[in-house]
């Protein structure tokens, strides 16, 4: 083999690069940028992050953990966890990113980092303070998301229509359309400590997911047995916190519930629920209203075996659902189907029965093993002003009552109500609906009224008039008594030196009169404790009209338990189904320990 | 570039034209229409680089897409031909003839989708994953999570907490 010049001269010629800028780069002293969109290490902005889980879940090398932040308090919400990042297992993929419901998490385009303690590779992201905190390079989510941030749209009967009649406004979803939403939930859970009821929000979404509509109803019935009437009426605090609603629509919870209640046939219920063969009765409990508190109260208390009586002042169940929310929002059948399976459970009904009149109160802690007392708040306040008293001059839930006992009130062409809650809602839309013009006066802004949105908003679309900062100061009336307008001032909102919410105060000689034929008061209702001798009442601890009880429902009297709307501030259907099924076990609890 | 895509439509079967820019075209074409596409944009039309060969997997679909992205350095332009193969029966004509390093791409597509290219040198070496004994791990139907957890030991101390859970510990312990 003989030797080629090249070979001789090829190792001296290589001396030549000794003179040329190396290619290799001098670590530290070369900057190594990541490019603009690089997938470095996490940034979080732990203000904005709620703690949903969401980047855990999609970690497909579980490199995240959820871990408590000091400082951070868990509150509803926001579940005061925030994620850690183990680097060890992290791939760099950004999935996390790609999912984060808030967008708080992102990732720098930094990815040199050089430490010698292996545990510095796992910090949480925004609480470990990290060089790169503020570098605005890297990966955010381009636009996409990885579920459909926009709500599966509610059909709703147009307002034109609507307002010739009481049919059901909205129409329910579809099988389709039901699984497109619940196809929407990360099942972060973080809505069900919102709920009152705390029910497993996305336990019966995935039973949707899964068209197991069974298992869905059975979650329901596990916190709610009135799941009907919340799918239609309910509050949904549980919306207010949804983590897809923080960027896009949150889910249509309410409206997934009602789809699994109207969707599961009424006679299957018993055997889904296993309600075919409950435990011999053994005490027996007397509940004092047959509103949603009470039912509630009755049917955990009778899946638990106690028997149950429910006395019930008025000829139907369902208290305020029953009397309270029109038509429109909640049909009568309904509630009729869920009483229904109480009935068949067992559960007594004593409709016309009311304590203090038909039976003392004293009789009946006497004969029962505990009493329930869902009572409701019954008694409206009243304006307060001339005129208030006669005809043309009404309140709002005795004038929704008449309504929904198929009663048609004199109302004339033109009602004023008074008031800004989800009752004066109800109210003017009820109004619409009899063919007058409604003009709802308010005392405060828009934006400060207690009620829905959406029932504002359908007010709106009804061609409902409201009139906010208006305080009323007379009902006007001809010379006959009869009702022909409202007097009231204006008033500007001034801010409250102690940082409430602003204060109306009337403005001097701002008088207005609205001509109308009737006026509707509702401005807020209180309990009638009259059933209740004063020896009764003297022991029954009461704050500011309220019936005060500790965490099991127990009132200051032994074996009397209370619920709903004359005992929690939120006074509303969910609130008293919560607090019917504390109360049950509570008494549960009570009874057990007696034994 | 637009000549040359209208060159292509008048030459093969094209079945789709993407313009992503002035100088990015994606252009789908039938399985085996691709490898005569790739060489005559090579051979007549100056695209003599080929910048990488990449697949999507659409599950959904039954389909991987191959995508051969080349490069002309005097337009500074490039143009992917894509073309989408049965994904059960996954077997693609070979490039290995055009370039060198069409040998590395496909044993890399080999090992990680499981796509059979005949005839390529060394196609069935390990590209990344030596000793590798489960489904080709870049298809979806791989659950990278379930292997992460039974190849991986836990971190000593993990602990992580489920939202709804912690707020109830937190804010109705007693419910």
């Amino acid at each position: 083999m003989s030797m080629k010049i090249k070979d001789i001269i090829t190792p001296f010629s290589a001396w030549s690069n000794i003179v040329k800028k190396p290619v290799t780069v001098k670590d530290p002293f070369t900057e190594r940028p990541g490019a603009d969109r690089y997938r470095g290490f996490h940034k979080n902005d732990v203000e904005a992050c709620i703690g949903c889980g969401s980047c855990e879940a999609v970690c497909e090398n579980q490199a995240i953990d959820l871990v408590p932040v000091e400082g951070i308090d868990t509150k509803k919400g926001d579940s005061g966890l925030r994620p850690l990042v183990d680097y060890g297992r992290c791939c760099w993929c950004a999935l996390c990113v790609d999912i984060c419901t808030t967008g708080s998490l992102t990732m720098s385009n930094e990815y040199t980092w050089v430490s010698d303690d292996p545990d510095d590779f796992r910090f949480i992201p925004g609480v470990d303070k990290k060089p790169w905190d503020n570098n605005e390079k890297g990966w955010t989510n381009p636009g996409y998301s990885l579920y459909n941030p926009e709500r599966v749209n509610m059909e709703e009967i147009e307002p034109d229509e609507r307002i010739t009649n009481f049919i059901e406004i909205v129409k329910g979803y579809s099988k389709e359309q039901a699984e497109k939403e619940a196809d929407r939930c990360v099942s972060c859970g973080i809505c069900v400590a919102s709920c009152p009821a705390h029910m497993d929000i996305p336990g019966y979404i995935k039973a949707i997911r899964d068209g197991n509509l069974e298992k869905g109803l059975q979650l329901l019935y596990d916190t709610n047995p009135l799941p009907e009437i919340c799918g239609r009426v309910c509050t949904h605090r549980c919306e207010e916190v949804c983590s897809v609603g923080v960027k896009g629509d949150a889910l249509a919870i309410r409206w997934l519930k009602r789809y699994i209640a109207d969707n599961v046939p009424f006679e299957d219920y018993k055997r889904i629920l296993g309600l075919d063969s409950l435990p011999e009765a053994k005490k027996h409990i007397a509940i004092i209203g047959a509103g949603p508190s009470g039912i509630s109260a009755a049917y955990y208390l009778r899946t638990m075996g106690y028997r149950v009586t429910i006395f019930e002042a008025k000829e139907h169940p369902g208290g305020a659902t029953m009397y309270g929310i029109p038509k429109y929002r909640l049909p009568m059948e309904m509630l009729e189907q869920e009483i229904g399976l109480l009935e068949e459970m067992g559960v007594q009904f004593r409709f016309n029965m009311m304590i203090g009149r038909e039976v003392k109160f004293d009789e009946l802690y006497a004969a029962y093993d505990a009493v329930f007392m869902g009572i409701g708040f019954e008694k409206p306040y009243l304006i307060a002003i001339e005129g208030e008293e006669g005809p043309g001059s009404m309140q709002a839930i005795d004038f929704l009552r008449e309504v929904n006992e198929g009663k048609k009130p004199e109302i004339g062409n033109h009602v004023a109500v008074i008031g800004g809650g989800n009752v004066a809602m109800d109210a003017a839309r009820v109004s619409r609906r009899l063919g007058a013009k409604v003009t709802v006066l308010y005392r405060r802004r828009i934006v400060d009224m207690p009620s829905d949105p959406e029932e504002i908003e359908g007010c709106e679309q009804e061609g409902i008039h409201i009139e906010p900062q208006t305080i009323p100061t007379r009902i006007v009336k001809d010379e006959k008594g009869k009702v022909t307008g409202i007097e009231y001032l204006k008033a500007e909102m001034v801010d409250d030196p102690k940082g409430r919410r602003p204060k109306p105060v009337p403005i001097e000689g701002s008088e207005t009169i609205l001509e109308v034929s009737t006026v509707i008061g509702a401005i807020g209702q209180e309990a009638y404790y009259d059933f209740l001798s004063a020896e009764w009442l003297e022991k029954l601890k009461l704050e500011r009209g309220r019936v005060v009880t500790n965490e099991n429902m127990q009132t200051s009297i032994e074996r009397l338990f209370a619920g709903g709307d004359s005992v929690n501030s939120t006074a509303d259907a969910i609130s008293a189904i919560a607090d019917g099924h504390r109360a049950a076990k509570g008494i549960d609890v009570l009874l057990s320990e007696n034994e | 570039m637009e000549k040359i895509i209208q060159h292509l439509q008048g030459a093969f079967d094209v079945k789709a034209v993407k313009k992503q820019r002035n100088d990015l075209y994606f252009v789908t074409v039938g399985k085996d229409q691709a490898i005569p596409a790739v060489t005559y944009l090579r051979d007549a039309e100056g695209f003599s680089h080929l910048v990488m060969i990449t697949v999507a997997d659409w599950m959904e679909k039954g389909v991987f897409e191959l995508n051969y992205i080349v490069h002309n350095y005097q337009l500074h332009a490039d143009i992917s031909i894509c073309t989408n193969i049965d994904r059960e029966e996954a077997t693609m004509h070979s490039a290995h003839h055009l370039w060198e390093q069409a040998w590395t791409y496909q044993r890399e597509l080999k090992e990680m989708y499981g796509i059979e290219f005949p005839g390529s040198p060394r196609v069935d070496e390990s590209f990344n994953l030596e000793g590798w004994d489960n489904i080709p791990p870049m298809r979806r139907e791989f659950d990278t999570l379930k292997y992460a957890n039974e190849t991986f030991f836990p971190r000593p101390g993990r602990v992580s907490h489920d939202p709804a859970t912690y707020m109830k510990q937190k804010l109705y312990p007693n419910e």
